[in-house]
């Protein structure tokens, strides 16, 4: 009796295992933002051309960098921001990739592409969205605020109001307010930004870089700072008027995200292909959909069918995050475990 | 004179413990000791950096919090365990009433988690039935504070300190109990003086298995926590995948690693205690776990 | 015993046995509810079993992570319950060099917070070279089972004693005998109490998971984990409907199948 069980026991253990190795089709490792392409957009690609695609995400670039580089570096494409390209770059984990390869390439709006200071000229990186987090403020519950950081000072709005748990956005936030670069290095300056986010902090429920959406659209916080996507797509369409999305007068740390291919990639010709795809009119028409942002993609914009949160003149006042280098990382890091800490 | 085939039956585990297992935490040892990389992993230079980092008073503030959290979490849940394990010791449906405890087990926790947000929320279930009857004029702030996180953890390990607490209490004799009161003690004192002593071992199993995954608690402190309920498993998680600290992370861990260690081998010699499990109570004459007598 | 008696003196526990049954399925129920609302966000808007519909016909990702999952949960509670088993037979009954290293060293993991034993393995696959997959997850998955599998063996076989071993060697029975035929039997309700809490254990884990997942390895946790981030898409709160049933279904036939070789 006993040993029937653990054979058969044994028996369907390596049969799921046989089928979760099985299956030898063409395959693509892509590591991608959470919800950042949607998936049947995905699957179509995948019936145009019998390659699948095996999707892992992740909730923040930090996440995917130290999945790479502690050893997860099995993947063909990964989409980091910009900062996190250069640093790529730097480290030696892209490959360098032919743009004159791609037949979609040239769909890209030139202006965005000039903005690149990460990669300049393309060399490992192809843009897929730019974009930046700003302040959702919910209309019915708050008035008389002002387009401004300084909304985060306002008391009364103590255990509404949330901010990313994000140490770039966050100090990005603040040396804006005060005036400063988002990539600033001079200690006295990181300093003086790490007093402003301990005077918000009282007035915050959280850092939350996860389901302040949720939250916001069910009404539990009325100001947060955040993506513009998360926000939307969160919030019932009949009610999105509520919502008063804006970026601070002051300017704001922004982010261009790249399709790059890791070095070592098993599946290169596969990665150029899917890259192509997401460069085609109208497929990134259906992403910008989606995400109800502005699309770089220049043929897309003529085809999309929402109207989106934004346009790129809006994104004028942001500036990009950019690699702060090790001593000025090492400042921000303190400075951002001090105020998570709490002294 | 036959062979005996203990140490072929042991091999397996002991080897893949020692690999799995024990050379990991040797590696987190070493690496304490090393200088961070410039953006992640270690170079091989060796300092003491880490340890002064952690003498600083900023993170004694982290630590306190995480104590307390931990001392007051696992007290509640004990006092809400026990009453239940007996209940559930002393009852005839007993596959029916484990089921029932079971059951939150095999939802995922993060669900379950953001199941406990949609109720406490300011624009949640409670605050609703509140408002509702009246008895607050306006919403309540349940969440994002110490109080959620302890109750969210409470909730969470409530199962895990119920059954061994329920499966030593069932296998203790009960007719004690009885004895103890024909002999004229109070029912609270036949509970306190009779079945506590003789449950010590599910006590102290229940302890174990609250207190230490909520000292090293991440997840919950997370979700449920406000600004001010970061814990020492957020400041690991945080070194090592945003700061990029490895050693700091490698050496908040070993000060966690000994601690726990530590604190669980003198439990267990002041309890006298043979091992973890409770089944042994029931054996007159237990083994000790290690470094015993024998 | 007096049972009865003994029933009704139990009111207090009675009581609070029941608030914590209800405290504990107080979720369970709001996402039961949540799992038919109509509306994405938390406000009821009308019934709708879409999101169920959505579940089994459009959610290539979420499957393909519950077979990940069932993967690693079944082979790592298999290798886990036969490691552990033998083990646990090894220090219940026999003398060797290791024995109290053994001891020590299967009760360490239970000790230790989840997200230790997570960030030394990250740390040691990565200083060994190892490519993070679904295969270290199984490793790790294995690590942190076996010592549960082992103490609920050990639990069991503690209640025989070694004449049972020695009769069998009387009768002329091998040491591979003994193992199959006397020992195994006898500790079954153990081992296999061993196996569904090994692979319990394996479909919960979060915070090991996260550390040591590689290319195309995400389980179901983490799945969920990631898909947080934008709020719970009520096809997860349908997921976890179906998974509640699916485990009471499991609780229920395995407790019948135990009672049938109890049984024979």
């Amino acid at each position: 009796m006993m040993k029937r069980l653990m054979i058969a026991a044994f028996a369907a253990t390596i049969g799921l295992v046989a089928s979760a190795c099985g299956g030898s089709s063409e395959k693509l490792y892509l590591f991608n933002w959470i919800y950042y392409i949607p998936e049947d957009v995905i699957e179509d690609f995948s019936k145009e051309t019998g390659i699948q695609v095996i999707v892992d995400s992740y909730a923040s670039n930090e996440e995917m960098y130290n999945k790479i580089v502690g050893g997860g570096d099995g993947y063909d494409i990964v989409v980091p921001s910009g900062d996190y390209v250069s640093i790529m770059i730097a480290e030696g984990l892209l490959e360098p990739i032919d743009t004159s390869r791609l037949a979609n390439y040239g769909n890209l709006d030139p202006a965005a592409v000039a903005r690149i200071g990460f990669d300049p000229g393309n060399r490992y990186s192809v843009p897929f969205m730019m974009a930046a987090a700003g302040v959702s403020v919910n209309r019915t519950k708050v008035s008389g605020y002002e387009h401004s950081w300084s909304v985060f000072d306002r008391s009364d709005l103590g255990g509404r109001m949330t901010m990313l748990d994000d140490m770039r956005e966050v100090l990005g936030a603040a040396l804006k307010s005060l005036g400063y670069s988002v990539n600033d290095p001079d200690p006295a300056h990181i300093e003086e930004a790490r007093r402003v986010v301990e005077r918000w902090k009282p007035n915050l429920v959280k850092f939350d870089a996860e389901s302040f959406a949720k939250s916001f659209a069910s009404g539990e916080f009325w100001v947060v700072q955040g993506y513009a996507e998360n926000v939307f797509i969160e919030y019932p369409e009949a009610r999105r008027a509520e919502v008063d999305f804006f970026f601070p007068k002051e300017g704001m740390p922004m982010y261009m995200d790249s399709f790059c291919v890791l070095r070592g990639a098993k599946n290169v010709e596969r990665a150029y292909a899917f890259i192509d795809y997401m460069l085609r009119p109208d497929v990134a028409a259906r992403v910008a959909d989606y995400l109800m942002l502005p699309s770089p993609n220049v043929p897309a914009r003529a085809l999309m069918k929402v109207e989106p949160n934004y346009d790129f003149d809006d994104l004028a006042r942001g500036e990009f995050k950019e690699d702060l280098g090790r001593e000025a990382l090492k400042l921000y890091n303190d400075a951002w475990r001090r105020i998570r800490v709490g002294n | 004179m036959r062979r005996e085939p203990g140490g072929l039956y042991a091999a397996p585990s002991t080897i893949w413990l020692t690999v799995f297992f024990l050379a990991p935490l040797a590696i987190i040892v070493a690496y304490s000791f090393l200088t961070p990389g410039v953006r992640g992993g270690v170079e091989w230079k060796p300092t003491l950096d880490a340890y002064r980092a952690i003498a600083n008073p900023t993170f004694a503030k982290v630590t306190l919090n995480t104590i307390l959290v931990a001392i007051g979490a696992t007290a509640i849940t004990l006092l809400i365990a026990l009453p239940c394990g007996y209940y559930m010791a002393r009852s005839e449906r007993q596959t029916l009433l484990l089921m029932l405890v079971m059951i939150p087990f095999w939802t995922n926790f993060l669900i379950r988690i953001y199941a406990w947000i949609a109720i406490l929320g300011n624009e949640g279930f409670l605050n609703d039935i509140l408002l509702a009857l009246g008895l607050v004029d306006e919403s309540v702030q349940f969440l994002y504070n110490r109080g959620a996180v302890m109750l969210v953890l409470v909730y969470t390990y409530l199962p895990y300190a119920i059954l061994p607490l329920y499966s030593t209490i069932d296998k203790f004799d009960f007719s004690l109990l009885e004895a103890a009161r024909d002999l004229g003690a109070s029912k609270l004192g036949a509970i306190t003086r009779v079945l506590l002593p003789n449950v010590k071992g599910g006590i102290l199993t229940a302890f174990l298995f609250t207190f230490i995954p909520i000292f090293g608690a991440y997840a919950v402190p997370l979700l449920v926590g406000g600004t001010e309920s970061y814990m020492l498993g957020n400041l690991i998680a945080d070194e090592l995948t945003k700061s990029r600290d490895w050693p700091l992370a490698s050496a908040i861990s070993l000060v966690i690693t000994l601690v726990t260690t530590i604190g669980v081998l003198l439990l267990l010699r002041a309890n006298g205690a043979s091992t973890l499990g409770g089944a042994r109570e029931a054996k007159a004459e237990p083994e000790p776990a290690f470094g015993g007598a024998r | 015993m007096s049972r009865p008696a003994a029933r009704k003196r139990s009111s207090f526990s009675r009581s609070v046995f029941v608030g914590t049954i209800v405290f504990l399925s107080l979720p369970l129920l709001v996402l039961v509810l949540y799992s038919f609302n109509e509306s994405k966000s938390g406000a009821w808007t009308g019934f709708s079993v879409k999101w169920y519909v959505k579940l089994f016909t459009d959610s290539p990702q979420l499957w393909r992570a519950f077979g990940n999952s069932a993967v690693v949960a079944l082979a790592s509670a298999f290798v886990a319950t036969v490691i552990g088993t033998l083990g646990a037979v090894a220090v219940n009954w026999y003398r060797f060099r290791l024995r109290k290293y053994l001891r020590t060293l299967t009760f360490m993991p239970m000790i230790l917070p989840e997200i230790i034993i997570g960030v030394s393995l990250l740390v040691f696959f990565s200083g060994i070279g190892l490519r993070l997959s679904l295969f270290t997850v199984f490793v790790a998955h294995v690590s942190f089972n076996l010592p549960f599998v082992f103490l609920l063996v050990l639990a069991r076989l503690e209640e025989f004693d070694f004449s049972i071993i020695e009769a069998a060697r009387d009768l002329g029975a091998s040491d591979g005998q003994t193992l199959l035929r006397v020992i195994l039997p006898i500790s079954a309700p153990g081992i296999i109490s061993g196996f569904l809490t090994a692979v319990t254990l394996s479909l919960e884990d979060f915070v090991i998971t996260f550390f040591v997942t590689g290319p195309g390895a995400t389980t179901l946790p983490l799945y969920v984990y990631s898909a947080i981030r934008f709020g719970v898409s009520p096809v997860i709160n349908a997921l976890s409907v179906v998974m509640i049933l699916g485990t009471v279904l499991l609780t229920w036939s395995t407790r019948n199948f135990l009672k049938y070789i109890a049984a024979k």
